[in-house]
């Protein structure tokens, strides 16, 4: 959102510039959005939490060497005070105002609890019980981020979560079994962040949801789960157009709910053409689904978000691409082809322009 | 007061964590000193866990079972990941080996004089013949870079596992055997 401010003072410019206002309110008007703007995104912020994340992995890295130079007890105690430190120190450190210190605490923390739990695994030789390791981890994480009401915790317990949800569903054997509790824990962890107001564990919530249904579609039945995907997308994304403001309050995802619905609307109609190739017919119709979707989208929800045009773009190209690649042989011949493609880009060309044209002439 | 009670819930949950973590481990440590011992013959199977680090991967004689052996309970088709009661009887070279094994419902019978019943979980739906058990003991963690060489003298000679057996039928490593002699004596902490 920095570039909101730099936006804002070109503005006020202008304005000061044009006599709609005088040059104090200005700049109070500038001073009051930059102290918000930097509330918002703040690089000292990240910075620590890539430290942070960068220590955590370290630690965990350590217990896993299995390092004979320190006894197991030490290891043991070593861990156990590092939880203590962690959850104890970070809460001193929030009481001075030091909030990136706290959470960068609480997230060592954390992780030192997940070590904690690989290291027991490690010393009384436990196997097959992985699973359920890492599903404590995500409890122990989820618990301190409800206690400390701390949102990078409440991201942590997503991530351990979707860890989770790869690990399992992606068995290098071959044996791969998508664990279908997978939405409880993504349930549980969503009314966490509705406590810890954590808008980013949404966005990777409903990220990791689209990729479940991928995977399940891809175990069990690519018609059933990619149809029900693109249907429950289509009427969320139905549901921001005819009541944009409560979907938004119900999900609470920055206004981003149209952007996700795509999202997983393209990628549950990608399936359902990939697997139903052979009928030239259905795939033509299911083409033109996709086309007045994507022409839906843009021009009812295009207007507040250009990341959401540009995913309607970037799914326009892909199904174009996709509908030649799928006919080439029964419909046209290869030159044939290439000249309706040549077309087709160009007239796809023509329609970005003119509606980025427009969208820049409406401003909203 | 809203100072005390931040750093009390911090305190809270970091005591809670550590309580758990104790407690498991605590657990552990019971079953290996309490539990009932038994010698298991490890078949050589190779080795890294992402969180825990390097180990050595075991099969044992016993954890193949010929179906003849099996008792299955009232569903037919049992599923991964079912019941696996086994029982083990020490063999002259001091191996224990199976006696018999019940899928899905525990047998009805106590358990013999000399018997030792383990639990392990089915490691395929479907149960071919043999019938495939994991007990949740078929790794042992080392540190790093130790793995190999061990693997290499399980290929020519014969090792050996000796676990504990809690009352519940849970089984947990004791030792890592080279013929006699204890490779790895695990302390209980």
């Amino acid at each position: 959102m920095s570039g909101y401010s730099k936006r804002l003072a070109r503005d006020i410019e202008r304005w000061v510039g044009s006599g709609l206002i005088d040059r104090p309110t200005g700049e109070t008007l500038l001073r009051d959005a930059e102290k918000n703007d930097r509330r918002s995104f703040s690089f000292g912020f990240i910075l620590m939490m890539m430290a942070t994340l960068l220590l955590c992995a370290a630690l965990l890295l350590v217990i896993a060497s299995n390092w004979e130079a320190i006894p197991r007890l030490t290891r043991v105690l070593a861990v156990f005070a590092f939880i203590l430190a962690g959850y104890v120190g970070g809460a001193l450190v929030k009481l001075r105002g030091h909030d990136a210190f706290a959470e960068a605490a609480w997230l060592v923390a954390a992780a030192a609890f997940g070590g904690g739990i690989a290291l027991i695994g490690q010393m009384y030789h436990l196997s097959g019980d992985e699973e359920m390791a890492i599903l404590t981890w995500c409890a122990g994480t989820g618990l301190a981020a409800v206690l400390l009401r701390s949102g990078p915790l409440t991201i942590g317990a997503a991530a351990i979560a979707a860890s989770w949800l790869f690990t399992e569903g992606f068995d290098i054997w071959g044996r791969s079994l998508v664990p279908i509790s997978y939405p409880l824990v993504a349930a549980a962890i969503w009314l966490v962040s509705l406590w810890t107001r954590s808008a980013a564990t949404r966005h990777l919530l409903v990220l990791s949801l689209i990729a479940y249904a991928v995977m399940l579609a891809a175990d069990r039945d690519v018609t059933l789960f990619g149809s029900l995907l693109a249907a429950v997308s289509l009427v969320l994304l139905i549901a921001s157009v005819l009541a944009g403001p409560a979907a938004e309050r119900i999900v609470q995802l920055d206004g981003r709910l149209p952007l996700h619905a795509l999202l997983g609307f393209l990628a549950g109609a990608a399936m359902l053409q990939f697997e139903h190739t052979e009928n030239a017919a259905a795939l033509v119709a299911a083409a033109l689904v996709v086309f007045a979707v994507i022409a839906g989208t843009v021009y009812l929800l295009g207007r507040d978000s250009r990341g959401l045009r540009w995913l309607a773009y970037l799914g326009f190209a892909f199904e174009l691409c996709f509908l030649y690649m799928a006919t080439v042989g029964t419909m046209l011949g290869t030159a044939g082809l290439l000249l309706a493609v040549g077309l087709v880009l160009a007239v796809a060309a023509f329609l970005i322009i003119r509606i980025e044209r427009r969208m820049k002439m409406e401003p909203a | 007061m809203r100072r005390y009670r931040l750093l009390f819930t911090a305190l809270v949950l970091a005591v809670l964590q550590i309580g758990f973590l104790s407690w498991i481990i605590a657990a552990r440590a019971a079953l290996l000193r309490d539990g009932r011992e038994v010698l298991l013959k490890v078949e050589p199977v190779d080795p890294r866990d992402l969180l825990r680090g390097d180990y050595v991967r075991l099969g044992y004689d016993i954890s193949t079972i010929p179906r003849d052996l099996v008792t299955f309970g009232p569903p037919i088709e049992s599923e991964r990941g079912a019941d696996v009661y086994v029982r083990l009887k020490r063999q002259p070279d001091g191996f224990w080996r199976v006696a018999s094994a019940y899928v899905d419902a525990p047998p009805a019978t106590p358990v013999p004089e000399g018997e030792i019943e383990l639990r392990g979980k089915l490691a395929y739906s479907v149960p071919p013949d043999p019938v495939r058990v994991h007990y949740g003991i078929e790794r042992f963690y080392l540190p790093e870079g130790e793995g190999k060489p061990i693997e290499r003298d399980m290929r020519v000679r014969s090792f050996g596992v000796l676990a504990a057996v809690g009352a519940d039928g849970a089984a947990r490593i004791k030792a890592l055997m080279d013929g006699d002699t204890k490779m790895f004596e695990e302390p209980l902490y």
